[in-house]
């Protein structure tokens, strides 16, 4: 039997089990999930809490998510018929005002759904699986239509309590949102990028203390894009709606980064930050020295890497490698700021030889290599 | 240490609402190429450009922010260091325009007081989705006394002469420092990271 034959079978043995051992899923999901027979989307779905240890239990469980995740797409997105009360009700809970305060987060989500992942074709091609509700609505139900019929804006209203005259003068027409490939299908069909919107968008619905933060597109896509792969069919038909909750879950790890008043706390971006900076002093003071020496701070690189956990800095098959890694890691996300570490280590020479401009090139633009070669440095930091 | 390629350092940065398109201005700038296919800015990116002003050899050293509020604190971080600020607004888009009050207010508050500063108008290639006339747009930069241009990185239009315009102006302001040119090209030399002092005093 292959090397890989065999990992796959080390998968399944454990899968097979009435309980799978977390533990031992973590530590072999760490070393990479084979993307064959569904296993990554499968691994990824338990290591983010979403499908249980119990075998007995997967079924229900699946299926009282999928309903509920059908109530969210019904209650928040289907059903509405838009505001019901006056336009002029200047009250804060108007359902006009919500309205548009939906509309604007809607406008935000939208423009960067249209700027997911443009180096491959998969966001902008056709779902098996449209939501046959929205797709079949002549267009009414669609969550891009909302903001590009009427940009009508809620603080205009709210700043100078306008007459209705006025108000029909600013619903203006911008269809022209400038979208690249990222065109809506037709009728009956639906792109992914559709799909990841109407996520996003229930997502900051049902989270309205967080609300969207932009980047957490780059969170969702890489998740979504492996569920919607999978080669079972079953799966593949149910992609957004478990996406929806592993991506609920994985953000309930990973919000603070996304919290601006809670960057300076032990949960937020700037802890992150600076732990990452600590672990490379340690690791190698001259790097650490040459970056203090030439105020090239953390920021200027480590903030995207961390919030995004470094999706935008690899392409889509190497996120996903190193997202195998993270998700194993039942410290999460300690292995982040080591992978990271590594990164930094791998082009120490440029480093120490670059000037400050180069530098902060290399690092925001990080140079492809093996992933693996990357992994197995961080994993020698670890243990180091 | 590398040999100097440049007279003078100008810190550059551009701010404005998300997707009024930042990033295109500055690739339509630094590689001459415009493709809709940008992924959003998240916190803070870097481009270098030289360009040559009066004899002078000078490398421009420009950021791109993200345009979500999320992003301020990690972005106005960079204002103090700025010698020119580009705000950018999208002329299709009213939010973006009214917001440019905001981005003042913003700049008023964490960047120099002397840094030069232009107000761009994006996407005038798209007129007939235009819902912001050029006046409006010159009018506000007036009322402020900012500098002012309607561009379009697809097309290519004012994007050169944007910036050409804001390093002139740097360098004009810069020019009474002239005297002690030699002094101020050894500081640049030495902390590429850091604007030179921006006036001899500042309270």
């Amino acid at each position: 039997m292959s090397l890989h034959k065999a990992r796959i079978k080390a998968f399944e043995d454990i899968l097979n089990e009435d309980v799978i051992n977390m533990e031992q899923l973590q530590k072999l999901a760490f070393n990479g999930v084979p993307d064959e027979k569904g296993l990554r989307s499968f691994v990824w779905k338990i290591l983010l809490h979403y499908i249980p240890q119990e075998r007995s239990a997967w079924e229900s469980t699946l299926l009282k998510k999928r309903q509920l995740y059908q109530q969210f797409i019904d209650e928040i997105i289907v059903s509405p018929g838009g505001p019901t009360d006056h336009p002029l009700n200047l009250s804060p809970d108007s359902s006009w005002s919500n309205y548009f305060k939906d509309n604007e987060v809607l406008l935000q989500i939208d423009k960067d759904v249209r700027r997911l992942c443009p180096d491959i074709s998969f966001f902008q091609s056709a779902t098996e699986f449209p939501c046959p509700e929205i797709v079949n609505s002549n267009g009414v139900k669609r969550l891009h239509k909302r903001v590009e019929q009427s940009v009508l804006k809620y603080s205009t209203l709210e700043r100078r309590g306008l007459g209705v005259a006025k108000l029909s003068n600013e619903i203006r027409r911008n269809e022209g949102v400038n979208s690249g490939d990222y065109t809506p299908l037709n009728e009956g069909c639906e792109a992914h990028w559709e799909v990841v919107e109407r996520m996003l968008f229930l997502y900051a619905k049902l989270n309205p203390g967080q609300g969207y933060v932009q980047g957490m597109n780059e969170i969702i896509g890489p998740i979504y894009h492996t569920f919607a792969s999978d080669s079972n069919k079953e799966f593949r038909k149910h992609a957004e709606a478990d996406c929806f909750f592993c991506f609920t879950n994985l953000m309930a790890e990973i919000r603070d980064f996304f919290i601006r008043t809670l960057d300076e706390t032990e949960s937020g971006i700037n802890y992150m930050m600076s732990k990452l900076s600590e672990c490379l002093k340690k690791n190698d003071r001259a790097v650490w020295e040459q970056l203090q020496r030439q105020e090239l701070r953390p920021q200027y690189y480590s903030f995207r890497w961390l919030t995004l956990l470094l999706s935008q800095e690899f392409s889509l098959p190497d996120v996903e490698r190193i997202w195998d890694s993270l998700f194993a890691d039942p410290q999460r996300f300690n292995s982040l700021i080591y992978i990271c570490c590594a990164m930094i280590l791998l082009v120490r020479d440029n480093i120490l030889s670059g000037d400050f401009a180069s530098n902060v090139k290399l690092l925001q633009n990080f140079p492809p290599m093996d992933v693996s070669l990357i992994l197995n440095k961080a994993v020698e930091i670890s243990t180091a | 240490m590398a040999k100097k390629t440049y007279d003078l350092l100008f810190k550059l940065l551009l701010i404005g609402d998300s997707g009024v398109g930042k990033t295109c201005i500055l690739f339509r700038f630094s590689d001459n190429h415009f493709t809709t296919t940008f992924i959003s800015t998240i916190g803070i990116d870097f481009k270098i450009k030289t360009v040559e002003l009066r004899g002078k050899k000078i490398k421009l050293q420009i950021w791109d922010t993200a345009g979500q509020e999320r992003f301020h604190t990690i972005t106005t971080s960079y204002y103090r260091g700025a010698m020119g600020i580009m705000l950018v607004y999208d002329i299709t888009n009213e939010k973006t325009f009214d917001d440019i009050v905001k981005w003042l207010r913003n700049i008023d508050e964490h960047a120099n007081e002397d840094v030069e500063k232009m107000i761009l108008g994006n996407k005038c290639d798209m007129e007939e989705k235009r819902v912001i006339s050029k006046e409006r747009g010159e009018a506000i930069a007036h009322e402020h006394g900012i500098r002012f241009m309607e561009t379009s990185a697809k097309l290519n239009i004012n994007i050169d002469r944007a910036f050409s315009e804001l390093a002139e102006a740097i360098l004009d302001k810069s020019a009474g420092r002239e005297a002690d040119a030699d002094h101020a090209r050894i500081a640049v030399e030495r902390r590429p990271s850091r604007a030179p002092p921006a006036r001899a005093c500042c309270s």
